[in-house]
């Protein structure tokens, strides 16, 4: 009776288990899209932390997080207030702000604490396991705090919450493989801001990938500013990338819904359209209707053809690494000469 | 090459006034070549600053000094208002327009060219045409048209027998570019006829024109067999149109060159400066290609008919700029030019330019310095001015946003010069080998 009660339990469980997980993705969805439908709830730390709470069926520890969160920002505040930045265009505010945040994130600070000097240890780039094949959560910002290394895809994110939470914006942009900084201020323009190597590259070295077709940039696949909207469509698929690393065997329902509503939002989403397109041909192989099955297949070979179109190359992950550490090796190419201010020296 | 560096060169002492919230205003100056160094401000301890006075045993006479020379000061600063207001009710007596080239007889030239031009069909128009007439606005009418198509048209009879002799399909426009590509860089010679022809040469001497601003002429060219990314790009054109080859202008920073579709649809770029098949990925390192550039369409994209002719409207305010300066004709020119090239960097840069130049004559007017921060804030009496002044703010920080970077001209000539390593030697003969043997599997065909 005892072994019964338990297998029962046990199998009530795991279903249960996986209904709630279930519908902590769901919610994470709705969160989203209440933040592309009503703006004024837009909120890029809420966003992304949802998304990785849902892979973490709920067990993640908003409350730690949120005082690193907390603590990093003032460590912002007290570089604003005490460093000096020669800038003296009208929107110093804000450039001092990305200043404070891009160094908390890149920069060794000495810190003094009751009369003894500290050294703050800036966050690292892992070079473990940079797209999360092996396991989705080393994309995470959480991962991040909690371990202080990270790769593309957490640090411009912490970069991000950061400045949001200190009152400016900073804008994501996508590469192959890849995101980093964009920011617009009056003296220089438009600038990179690539936190895996603290360094500010110039568009040449992101070009110089060898995956950016013109028409992707032109297109705004790729080297795009990206606004809030398109920011959030970003998690979107984060959101249905974890999903299917939780659910191998989902139906496709899930991670559709999510595509669609990232493309709404940002229509050259690459990342989105390939999903898209996985999907659809996993549907298709499962298509019994031969009639049917046809007339998808041409739909499919249209959404590639369009991906192709668009400009989208697919980058392989040794070339991606190769052109990563290139930023280091031939820096002199690639690093933005006219940010004097900035540039570590 | 002159395209973009020509307006540039105007640009060398870019002063953008900024303007604030309401009536403050303010200067920033700004160094095109690196305006993102911000100057460092060096702060005054206060021991520098006041030394003088500590040592000083009259400090209290001192104060009384200084109290007296702030009274004066505001005195006079009243009386400079007054002044300001009194010349503000005058405002009729200014001039808000820059005055005009036009007793100048030479002037002429260009007036009627410019009426020409913009009478053009810009559906169906001869490249040869229109660009004779801005070249020949710049020498004042004596060159020969009929000299001029003469050498066209035999240069065009010599492409064609060439191709004929070589078997080249004559319907191919692969073909037809490839020996327009070897009539631009390699030695040919008419076995029947024995007549020879040398391939052009790049000017390394005056490549931006600014020694005289006629070597960026197609009719230069032609005749000293040396020219520049100006030049040849646009011989290349009219060649195209005598042969009827498809093949369109295309821009980088302070440089053009030709695109061209092969038969099978793909794309492919002639740089002909140095007689080679540059690839996208060599021209997008030039590092001064931003993203935000390609996505306002301003490089790297083929100039239709339009665009083209708009480009050569800017030409025209080019060499009426060079040949006498800045007047309300450089304003009209380049509106039409913006009317067909809404995108036009030129264009643009030129219109800020001229902003600017208007701004300041005006300013001058008033008696006002607009580099002197302190005189800049008195045109807030002038609303005309203040209006001037934003228009030309405006229209710089649209250059900016359309993805505009200066690139020095140091850094164009060794970019250009990178195109002769091994590595994009390499490349270039691959694409001509493919070349080859597309054109060589098209004679057998014939």
């Amino acid at each position: 009776m005892k072994y019964i009660s338990i297998l029962l339990l046990l199998i009530i469980n795991v279903p249960l288990n996986a209904q709630n997980k279930q519908d902590r993705f769901e919610q994470s969805l709705m969160t989203l899209n209440n933040m592309l439908v009503d703006e004024s709830q837009y909120n890029f730390k809420k966003a992304v932390l949802s998304v990785e709470n849902a892979y973490f069926d709920g067990k993640l520890d908003t409350v730690a997080i949120n005082k690193e969160i907390k603590m990093l920002t003032n460590l912002c505040y007290s570089l604003i207030e005490n460093r000096f930045l020669a800038y003296v265009e009208n929107d110093k505010k804000d450039v001092n702000k990305w200043a404070s945040v891009y160094q908390v994130m890149c920069d060794s600070i000495p810190l003094i604490i009751k009369d003894k000097e500290y050294k703050y240890i800036p966050f690292k780039y892992d070079f473990d396991d940079v797209f999360g094949n092996q396991d989705i959560s080393n994309m995470f910002v959480s991962k991040l705090l909690y371990t202080r290394k990270g790769n593309c895809h957490s640090l411009p994110y912490l970069y991000k919450i950061l400045c949001e939470e200190l009152g400016t914006t900073a804008h994501l942009a996508l590469a192959p493989n890849h995101v980093y900084i964009k920011h617009k201020n009056k003296a220089n323009g438009w600038y990179n801001t690539e936190l895996t190597s603290g360094i500010f590259p110039n568009d040449a070295w992101l070009m110089a990938s060898g995956y950016v077709h013109v028409d992707a940039i032109k297109n705004g696949v790729y080297m795009k500013a990206l606004n809030n909207r398109e920011s959030i469509a970003l998690l979107l698929i984060d959101l249905a990338n974890a999903y299917q690393k939780s659910f191998p065997d989902n139906d496709g329902s899930f991670p559709l819904i999510c595509a669609e509503i990232a493309t709404n939002a940002y229509p050259n989403f690459a990342s989105a359209l390939i999903l898209k397109a996985e999907i659809h041909k996993r549907q298709l192989e499962k298509e019994t209707n031969i009639e049917k099955g046809k007339a998808n297949f041409k739909e499919l070979e249209q959404e590639y053809a369009h991906i192709h179109e668009i400009g989208y190359r697919f980058m392989p992950e040794q070339m991606y690494l190769n052109w990563l550490v290139s930023l280091k090796t031939e820096r002199d190419k690639f690093e933005n000469k006219n940010l004097n201010t900035f540039n570590k020296q | 090459m002159n395209k973009i560096t020509a307006p540039l060169l105007y640009l060398l002492p870019f002063v953008m006034y900024s303007q604030n919230n309401g009536f403050e205003i303010n200067t920033e100056l700004q160094n095109p070549q690196n305006p993102y160094s911000a100057p460092t401000v060096q702060s005054l301890t206060p021991d520098s600053v006041y030394n003088d006075l500590i040592v000083t045993p009259l400090t209290q006479n001192n104060q009384q000094i200084m109290q007296e020379v702030e009274k004066n000061e505001a005195q006079l600063q009243k009386t400079r208002e007054e002044v300001f207001r009194e010349i503000a009710k005058m405002n009729n007596v200014f001039s808000y327009s820059l005055p005009s080239y036009s007793s100048l007889p030479a002037t002429d030239y260009y007036y009627k060219a410019f009426e020409k031009l913009i009478q053009t069909d810009t559906s169906n128009y001869s490249i040869s045409n229109t660009n004779f007439l801005i070249e020949n606005a710049y020498y004042e009418n004596t060159i020969d048209k009929e000299n001029f198509d003469k050498i066209i048209k035999n240069s065009r009879d010599f492409i064609l027998a060439k191709m004929k002799e070589l078997n080249y399909n004559p319907n191919s426009n692969l073909a037809k570019n490839y020996m327009l590509f070897q009539f631009f860089s390699e030695h040919l010679k008419l076995k029947a006829e024995g007549t020879e022809h040398l391939p052009f040469k790049y000017d390394f001497e005056d490549y931006t024109g600014i020694n005289d601003h006629s070597n960026m002429f197609v009719t230069n060219l032609l005749q000293t067999g040396t020219g520049q990314c100006h030049s040849m790009p646009l011989l290349y054109l009219i060649l195209a149109e005598a042969i009827n080859a498809e093949a369109y202008l295309a821009l980088s920073p302070n440089h053009s060159y030709i695109r061209f579709p092969a038969d099978n649809g793909k794309w492919y770029n002639i740089e002909l400066t140095n007689g080679m098949f540059s690839t996208d990925s060599y021209i997008l390192q030039s590092g001064y290609i931003k993203s935000e550039a390609l996505q306002n369409n301003i490089y790297m994209q083929n100039l239709n008919n339009k665009e083209l002719l708009g480009q050569q409207l800017t030409d025209l305010a080019q060499g009426y700029i060079h040949k006498f300066g800045y007047d309300e004709f450089v304003g009209k020119t380049i509106d039409k030019a913006l009317e067909l090239y809404p995108n036009s960097i030129t264009a643009n840069m030129i219109k800020a330019s001229l902003d600017r130049v208007r701004f300041e004559y005006v300013a001058q007017q008033i008696g006002i310095n607009p580099y002197d921060k302190e005189q800049l804030q008195q045109i807030r009496y002038f609303p005309e001015v203040v209006e001037l002044l934003n228009t030309a703010n405006a229209q710089f920080a649209k250059v900016g946003n359309l993805g505009y970077e200066p690139m020095p001209d140091d850094a164009y000539q060794k970019w250009l010069q990178a195109m002769n390593t091994e590595k994009e030697k390499q490349e270039n003969e691959t694409v001509k080998k493919q070349f080859k043997g597309v054109l060589e599997n098209s004679k057998i065909k014939d």
